[in-house]
């Protein structure tokens, strides 16, 4: 027989836990709900591969959907071999002290705002792309994703770190019995085995890059046109959100962020459940 | 079964004043014993004395281990001369290709069956394709496992059974031809049957390694070893 | 490629990655640290305005960073009281009464949710206050209230999950205690299992405060604006620190205010590592006070 005061209580949880996952959904009924009228009037597809160009009537995203391609999987070129390289060194090649620093100077870089990158990214980075190249105003694909890809460095060597350590043990015992060196055992056995993992890593840093708003916005040059390449500007999906919102409510163009919108909840969707698909198959075969 | 070595007999390993500590509990005790040449020596005593510890300062494995700590002398006979096992010149990884070691649990690697056993050939940076299949073949032979296998190398090592796993580990063992070999209760886990092919296996090895064995089964000792070192509060007693 | 020759090129590998991100970050933190000391001065935060009148809210700082540092504050407070209760309690749902079915499905949704873009939670904060400002009344649209409530759907997962692998942390023998003597389920959650968790729920509520401080995407889009003093309603629009970092970037007009940008960068900096210490301290502390360890 359960007290009312129980009763209470479970229902509450439940109700938090229901509103809670509820949202995640709501979030997505909003965005088509305030997109619909332009989605039904282009199509939704047409509207992924048009240009935008406003004055013309075009409100396509397709322009900033390369974008946040060009961005994210450059930024993500630069992350992974970092990431790759600096676990290896916590992990195994570095001396226990010197290891032990290191990964705590990375779990303190995670904690590095966004906005501060983007901050010092303009002063510092941005002059030297000019200067370096020579072509251009130093806002364009390369900044943002250089930029990007150290800011999201951190968070992937951690995860890779964390694979690494969950290597079963007779493995690792295996290998020591029969000589390896240190490095041995890493390349040889821990790194193989660890081949879902990283790709987990490398999955999730994806999500995290196409999502970031900041770094884009403020490096990246914010220009309409599709880039053609690494030293011309570009907008992201998530850009676009952001520069866009101080249009008129009812306008075409307002109604063209919802898309973006959209478009960023299906790729979270499946980043999603990529991720969770691979950490089961790892899980599984432990 | 004899309890002491004859004089006559050549000595492979040395121990002298060991003593192991792990998190500040001494768990072996001065320990002074010495281990015969191409003899098969088994050390038995009462669980949780230790026997698995001194295998494991004797290659060096448990310096993996933080909060571990050993002191004394090991010395080991290898290529032809008395070696300090600790001594700074001597690489742990040389080290444990001549003084190889098997575990109690099989612990094939994620790999094919060909593939485990040319590992340590790999580690040696051996890449002559030839001499690797003359190689396997050899320790798989020496481990009375090449006629099971022979026609399934490419196989996940994982899918063999237990007692054929547990072969593999020792063919892998044996693949560089190591002077010692070090065997932690590797009949544990296996069925009856398993249990008497390894036996059978390791006499037939005796005359090419020195190997010692940590058994509780005081039949298989008494079966197939030449020699006993029995363990008891944290000290060789005899 | 020969065995050797790999495991060479891994080592130099490493350490070249190693030296880049180190590189990195320390030009960096050094660059805004040397080029933004000389701004780290009362003057900072207050402008010309007397700092005793800025603080009773007597007089508006124009040129100060308080207006945002307040700003800030006050969102971080409001997101958290907003999250707390609601990310809790789910937290406890799923570790303690949520059949394994349920379990998988609203992990999967706790999952989606936290990966979904800050800017695309911001959209939805703003599209909430559309749709408040049409259905209910015209004085509702983008302000402090959306935006915390935004923030705190941002930072909800985190304290879910703190919440519950704190929960599900405990080892079953200590669960079973207070059970095997008689108490209900709820009294042995809030008075054994709750207790318990502290130090990891704590975590992630610091977790979660560090993400509201520095967020920009969700407030750029609810309510936050370049100048607007401190906050006097929760249905105003507010400055914050991280917003003000941003406009100045692309908007400083004389070197005076890009010399604010930098004192801002600072001090959000230091708040975040401030954070980062705590929730390092509790993680040991609680621990070292529950485990006992010598």
């Amino acid at each position: 027989m359960k007290k009312i005061g129980e009763r209470v209580a479970e229902r509450a949880f439940f109700l938090s836990a229901l509103a809670s996952s509820l949202i995640t959904v709501a979030i997505l009924v909003f965005m088509v709900f305030m997109g619909l009228p332009l989605m039904r009037e282009g199509g939704f597809y047409q509207l992924l591969v048009k240009p935008w160009a406003p004055y013309q009537g075009a409100f396509g995203i397709y322009p900033m959907i390369v974008g946040t391609a060009c961005i994210s999987l450059l930024g993500l070129a630069v992350a992974f071999p970092l990431s790759l390289g600096c676990s290896f060194l916590i992990t195994t090649i570095a001396p226990k002290p010197v290891s032990r620093v290191f990964r705590r100077l990375i779990e303190l870089m995670t904690g590095i705002p966004t906005v501060i990158y983007g901050f010092v990214g303009i002063f510092l980075l941005v002059p030297f792309v000019r200067e370096l190249f020579q072509d251009g105003s130093g806002m364009c694909v390369l900044t943002a994703a250089l930029v990007l890809g150290i800011m999201i460095t951190p968070t992937m060597t951690l995860f890779f770190c964390d694979s690494f350590a969950r290597i079963p043990r007779s493995y690792l015992d295996a290998a020591d019995a029969l000589g390896a060196s240190p490095v041995q055992k890493l390349l040889y056995v821990i790194l193989p085995s660890a081949r879902k993992g990283l790709l987990n890593g490398v999955i999730l840093a994806l999500g995290r890059a196409v999502g970031d708003t900041l770094v884009a916005l403020m490096l990246a040059g914010n220009s309409v046109r599709v880039p053609e390449s690494v030293l011309e500007p570009a907008r992201t999906l998530t850009a676009h959100i952001a520069l866009v919102i101080a249009a008129d409510y009812e306008s075409p163009e307002f109604r063209s962020i919802f898309s973006c919108g959209v478009v960023l909840y299906l790729f979270t969707l499946v980043v999603t459940f990529l991720a969770r698909y691979l950490s089961f198959a790892e899980n599984k075969k432990a | 079964m004899s309890q002491s070595q004859t004089m006559t007999e050549a000595i492979k390993i040395r121990v002298e004043n060991l003593f192991f500590s792990y998190r500040n509990r001494l768990i072996l005790k001065d320990v002074n014993v010495n281990f015969a040449e191409n003899a098969i020596t088994a050390l038995t005593g009462p669980s949780g004395v230790g026997k698995s510890t001194f295998l494991m300062t004797l290659n060096r494995l448990w310096e993996n281990v933080s909060d571990a700590d050993m002191s004394g002398a090991v010395e080991i006979k290898l290529q032809g001369r008395f070696r300090d096992v600790y001594a700074p010149a001597m690489p742990v990884t040389e080290l444990r290709k001549m003084v190889a070691m098997v575990f109690q649990a099989p612990n094939p690697l994620p790999m094919s069956i060909h593939k485990n056993i040319a590992f340590p050939l790999k580690l040696a940076g051996e890449r002559n394709r030839k001499l690797i299949e003359h190689k396997v073949e050899h320790a798989l032979r020496m481990a009375n496992l090449w006629d099971e296998v022979k026609d399934r190398l490419n196989d996940d090592a994982r899918s063999l059974s237990g007692g054929q796993q547990q072969r593999l580990c020792i063919a892998r063992a044996l693949t560089l031809e190591p002077e010692v070999l070090l065997l932690d209760e590797p009949t544990s886990s296996l069925d009856q049957a398993s249990m008497a092919a390894i036996e059978e296996l390791l006499v037939g090895l005796k005359d090419r390694l020195t190997i010692l064995l940590v058994s509780h089964y005081l039949e298989q000792v008494s079966r197939i070893s030449d020699h006993i070192v029995t363990f008891d509060d944290s000290t060789v007693v005899s | 490629m020969k065995p050797r020759t790999l495991e060479i090129f891994s080592i130099v590998f490493a350490w070249i990655a190693g030296l880049i991100l180190v590189s990195a970050v320390l030009v960096l933190l050094g660059y805004l640290f040397i080029k933004g000391y000389t701004s780290l001065n009362l003057s900072l935060i207050f402008g010309d305005t007397p700092p005793l009148r800025a603080l009773l809210f007597r007089t508006r700082v124009f040129d100060g960073l308080f207006p945002a540092i307040a700003g800030t504050l006050v969102l971080v407070i409001l997101s958290i009281v907003l999250a707390i209760p609601i990310g809790i309690s789910t937290g406890i749902y799923l570790a303690e009464y949520a059949g394994s079915r349920i379990k998988r499905a609203l992990d999967a949704f706790f999952d989606v949710l936290s990966g979904i873009p800050s800017i695309v939670i911001g959209l939805f904060g703003f599209s909430f206050a559309v749709f408040l400002h049409k259905q209910y009344s015209n004085r509702i649209g983008p302000c402090l209230l959306i935006s915390s409530i935004a923030l705190s759907l941002l930072v909800l997962p985190y304290i879910i999950r703190t919440t519950q692998a704190a929960l599900e942390g405990i080892p079953s023998n200590i669960r079973m205690t207070a059970l095997a003597l008689g108490a209900t389920r709820l009294q042995n959650v809030f008075l054994v299992l709750i207790p318990r968790s502290l130090s990891g729920i704590m975590s992630g509520i610091i977790l979660a405060i560090g993400r509201c401080a520095e967020d920009t995407a969700v407030i750029m889009l609810t309510g936050a604006v370049a100048s607007a003093g401190v906050p006097r309603s929760v249905f105003a629009q507010f400055e914050a620190l991280p917003f003000y970092i941003y406009y100045i970037s692309s908007q400083y007009s004389d070197p005076e205010e890009l010399m604010r940008g930098y004192g801002a960068s600072i001090i959000l900096l230091l708040l975040c590592a401030l954070l980062f210490a705590v929730a390092y301290g509790i993680r040991k502390g609680l621990s070292h006070f529950v485990f006992y360890r010598p």
